[in-house]
């Protein structure tokens, strides 16, 4: 019993060591890539240039091999300037693609990385003929057109170069969201509104206040309503409607407002409202 | 009389027989007579539905199949379902830590008992050709302690299946189209394997000598060979999940079932299993030597289960040392089949368990050479060696530290939340793989120095070149150190990348140069050498413990791998085909991985030492209670 | 069994220093080899050719 307490104890412990090792080392997480829904009803540039910065980073596994020496495994992208090594690129002999631009080749080196291999990063063996990297709009990547843009936006624009993408249109992307889900549209998120009257009608506004008189729902009336308050404080009323509520009424306007318009929703409804002054 | 009492016994014979074809025949006939006599009932409304309503005079509402979801179906038939996160049951516990316990438990069992028979079938060669009970008398016993063994796999085998049935159910259902009929396949090469096993295991006394003695070895082949056939079938459903072949990119199948089997990474994934497999069997077993030892002060037992454990760790460190060429090659392919995939497992957020890997392996490596020197103590002729084993210690040592220190320790909570899944730009140039090869490299040499060592510690060179063949292997062992330096430092920190890898398989074919040299070149020159006496026995109690660091650690290993393995897919059920929805499809914390994998060690510790407790059980048998003399006081 | 040689001590250190040579020599090979046949040749002086 004796050897038998020694010996289990003696197994314990090194097993116990050896968790302790794993508690010595950084507790990263590797999160799955998860659907972000960006809104392209209110999305700037600058938002698209930080999206493809993100997908860069994250969920295109990009600097998995592009890394600065020694550690790389394909040319430091970060640290070089891909505008200019484009223009480079396309007048070099060894450039077989199609491509015409800088930002059509960067796009070209993404979807078919083979037509252009940089000297020295080629498939072991192949002399430079064949390229390593996977297509990033197949999987595992699987990157959306959308996404490869905002990858494209993020590498003109980190070295002060002009962005030529154009942000993608809301309504060419609503399209292609229709046509691509094919009905059960349950857990998108929906197309923003497109005119002031929409979105007053999306977010219920009507159901407590009259838009055309003054007549009390639950909430007062909007006939006049640009007559008392000006845009910022309009902006406040639905953005923080309890702070500031009108006498004599409950606080019943709800106050996530923030969370569910759109900037382009709620500047809309602002710009209408101020414009009824009775 | 005879005749007459045959006939009389023939004539009752047949009066049976008329009676019994009578009630079969009426058994059969009547019930549809009786249906007969009923006339409007014929066989079409029997089997017609009961509760169909409809109008009179209106055509009956015909069948049709559901809407949407069936015509989608017809259009791709074969595609890998997509499940949602809601396909998923809950049953309130996480999905993949139930999972990940009885699989690994599963896997630990299977390996033990893949191995044992494996090595077992060696020792009973080794017996028939040196004619030495003892080594047939070991190999019986080695089945014998791991005999509960199969049984247990298979119980977690039987869990592992209903939990995956339940808990991912999409995803099996993809996995039983795709392997179809190979799964029953491999459920008939279970009744082989039980088959074999029995008969391999019970028969051994009966068929002990003579003839018989090679039909008792052709069923422990047989046994073998449904053995192995069980683990290819198996594995290759691991490495479909990792790299995909015979489908197309929406997971439809378009091969067949062996074009589905022979993806790139099954027969990297056989052989290291294979050989992990008997590295893994040889160190449990060797506990077992182990604990018998140090619980007997019987100098026969004791000299009998040094032997024991002696041979268990010959085995576990000789299955080791080729193991890491093995795990050269699966990662290779890897990195063939998917640079991404590699990059995953070697650079980014799973790399940081390479160094828990390293931490393993060196406490493999020492507990092993540990072993070996203090086994030195049985001989009379090891004291010749005694010098060389600090130098040994002292680069194992040296080695160890370089593979362990440079990633940990120095990250701030700052510098992880830079990380991001990729290295940290601090790693030293110790960091980095090339330093790594270096000491792994001569890690595995100075090991072999050890074992070669330790062989030749009981005989003396009596070949007249034994002087000049010490030199060569000096001239070995120093020129290939050399080599492997040169090769790491010079390709690993003056080079590009694919000089850097390739230099590593060129450190690695120095190393196994080495292990060739050695054997052939020892193998000349001690024949007929002058043997010393040796003593079974004579080593410390603390030794043994060494034989109980190997098993553990590498249990330990075997989970963190293949945790690894199965990580490198990422959120992928299948990789690039059938997405993993599950609430549990991240990468987890390297803390909690490190949980999991104690648990499932400290799991099968117990059922090892239950399997130990009934085989010893067997050979117990409980005295007569003597009859009481008197009544109660 | 043939009687061993007796080289002596300076006999045993050349024997070694030859040995090592040797070895260097195959070790080099190995390395033109090995990293040969995956397709990454090398200068006689070990560098990275092409």
């Amino acid at each position: 019993m004796n050897v038998l307490l020694k010996t289990l104890t003696f197994s314990l412990a090194l097993t116990l060591l050896f968790t302790f090792v794993t508690y010595l080392l950084p507790q990263v997480k590797g999160e799955a890539p998860v659907e972000k829904n960006v809104d392209l009803g209110s999305l700037t540039m600058e938002d698209f240039i930080a999206l493809g910065d993100d997908i860069f980073h994250n969920k295109g596994t990009c600097t998995l091999c592009h890394k600065p020496a020694p550690l790389g495994r394909a040319p430091d992208i970060e640290g070089e300037n891909m505008v200019a090594l484009a223009e480079e690129r396309l007048a070099d002999d060894r450039y077989n693609g199609e491509a015409r631009d800088g930002e059509a080749y960067i796009r070209e080196s993404m979807v078919d990385p083979g037509r252009y291999v940089v000297a020295g990063w080629g498939k072991k063996g192949s002399n430079d003929s064949e390229s390593p990297m996977p297509h990033v709009d197949k999987p595992p990547i699987q990157l959306s057109p959308m996404e490869i843009d905002a990858v494209i936006a993020w590498l003109q624009s980190k070295d002060g170069n002009v962005v030529t993408v154009v942000l993608p249109d809301p309504e060419v992307a609503v399209e292609v969201a229709s046509a691509a889900s094919d009905g059960g549209d349950a857990g998108k998120v929906p197309a923003p509104a497109a005119t002031a009257e929409e979105a007053l009608a999306r977010y219920a506004c009507v159901s407590c206040h009259a838009l055309d008189s003054r007549n009390v729902l639950v909430g007062p009336g909007l006939v006049d309503v640009g007559a008392r308050l000006d845009k910022d404080e309009l902006r406040q009323s639905i953005l923080d409607p309890n702070a500031d509520v009108a006498e004599g009424f409950p606080p019943a306007m709800p106050p996530d407002f923030a969370s569910k318009m759109t900037v382009k929703e709620l500047e809309m409804i602002i710009e209408y409202l101020a414009e009824k002054k009775g | 009389m005879k005749q007459k009492k045959f006939s009389h016994a023939g004539g009752l014979f047949f009066r049976m027989l008329r009676l019994f074809v009578m009630l079969l025949f009426a058994g059969v006939s009547l019930p549809s007579l009786a249906v007969a006599d009923d006339g409007a009932v014929n066989t079409q409304e029997r089997i017609a539905p009961v509760a169909e309503v409809r109008l009179q005079g209106q055509p009956p509402v015909e069948m049709v199949a559901a809407p949407a979801q069936k015509k989608a179906q017809v259009v791709e038939p074969e595609a890998a379902p997509q499940p949602s996160r809601k396909d998923y049951p809950n049953v309130g516990i996480s999905s993949r830590a139930i999972v990940w316990v009885l699989a690994q438990m599963h896997l630990f069992f299977g390996a033990l008992v893949l191995a044992v028979p494996l090595f077992v079938l060696m020792i009973e060669l080794v017996g028939v050709f040196t004619g030495d009970d003892r080594y047939d008398d070991m190999a019986h016993e080695f089945m014998k302690i791991s005999l509960t063994g199969f049984s247990i796999t298979a119980i977690f085998g039987g869990s592992l299946a209903l939990a995956l049935f339940m808990l991912y159910p999409d995803f099996m259902g993809y996995m039983m189209h795709v392997f179809g009929a190979q799964v029953l396949v491999y459920a008939l090469m279970f009744f082989f394997e039980s088959f074999f096993l029995y008969v391999y295991y019970y028969g051994w006394n009966a068929f002990r000598y003579g003839n018989l003695k090679w039909v008792h070895l052709t069923l422990g082949l047989l046994l073998n060979a449904s053995g192995l056939t069980i683990m290819l079938l198996a594995n290759s459903w691991a490495t479909f999940m990792m790299a995909p072949s015979g489908v197309n990119e929406v997971g439809a199948v378009v091969g067949n079932v062996w074009e589905i089997m022979k993806g790139p990474l099954w027969n990297p994934i056989n052989l290291h299993r294979f050989i992990a497999n008997i590295g893994f069997g040889g160190a449990v077993v060797g506990a077992y030597a182990a604990f018998k030892f140090l619980s007997t002060g019987d100098p026969a037992k004791r000299a009998h289960y040094d032997w024991m454990g002696y041979t268990s760790n010959f085995i576990a460190i000789l299955a080791f040392l080729p193991l890491p060429f093995a795990g050269y090659w699966l990662m290779a392919e890897i990195y063939a089949y998917s640079q991404q995939m590699g990059i995953t497992a070697m650079g980014g957020i799973l790399a940081w368990l390479f160094i828990v890997q390293a931490v393993l392996i060196g406490t493999i490596l020492l507990a092993g050479n540990f072993y070996l020197w203090s086994g030195m103590s049985r001989t009379d002729g090891s004291e010749r060696y005694k010098g060389l084993i600090k130098i040994i210690a002292f680069v194992l040592v040296v080695s160890f530290l370089i593979w362990v220190t440079p990633h940990t320790l120095i990250l701030s909570a700052a510098e992880i939340s830079l990380l991001g899944g990729s290295h940290h730009h601090i790693l030293g140039p110790l960091g980095i793989m090339p330093a790594k090869n270096i000491a792994v490299n001569l890690m595995l040499i100075a090991t072999f120095l050890s074992f070669q060592l330790y062989r030749r510690s009981d005989k003396v060179a009596t070949v007249g070149w034994a002087p000049l063949g010490n030199a060569l292997l000096i001239g070995v062992y120093v020129a290939a150190v050399a080599n492997i330096v040169f090769l790491g430092v010079y390709f690993g920190y003056f080079t590009n990348t694919v000089y850097k890898v390739g230099s590593s398989v060129a450190q690695v074919g120095t190393t196994l140069v080495v292990i060739v040299f050695g054997l052939v070149i020892d193998s000349l020159m001690f024949r007929n050498a002058r043997v010393l006496s040796s003593h079974w026995g004579r080593i410390p109690d603390r030794s043994q413990y060494a034989l109980f660091a190997l098993p553990i650690a590498f249990t330990w290993l075997m989970a963190l791998m293949g945790y690894v393995r199965s990580s490198v897919k990422t959120h992928w059920h299948v990789y690039t085909v059938m997405k993993d929805n599950s609430p549990d499809n991240f990468i987890p914390t390297i803390g909690y991985a490190g949980n999991m994998i104690t648990l499932v060690t400290i799991l099968f510790l117990l059922c090892v030492l239950f399997m130990f407790w009934v085989a010893n059980l067997s050979g117990s048998r409980q005295a007569k209670p003597e009859p009481v003399v008197g009544g109660v006081a | 069994m043939e009687a061993q040689k007796n080289i002596g001590i300076l006999g045993r250190l050349l024997a070694v220093v030859i040995a090592i040579a040797i070895m260097l020599v195959v070790f080099y090979g190995l390395d033109h080899l090995i990293m040969g046949m995956q397709g990454l040749p090398l200068n006689p002086d070990l560098s990275p050719a092409g």
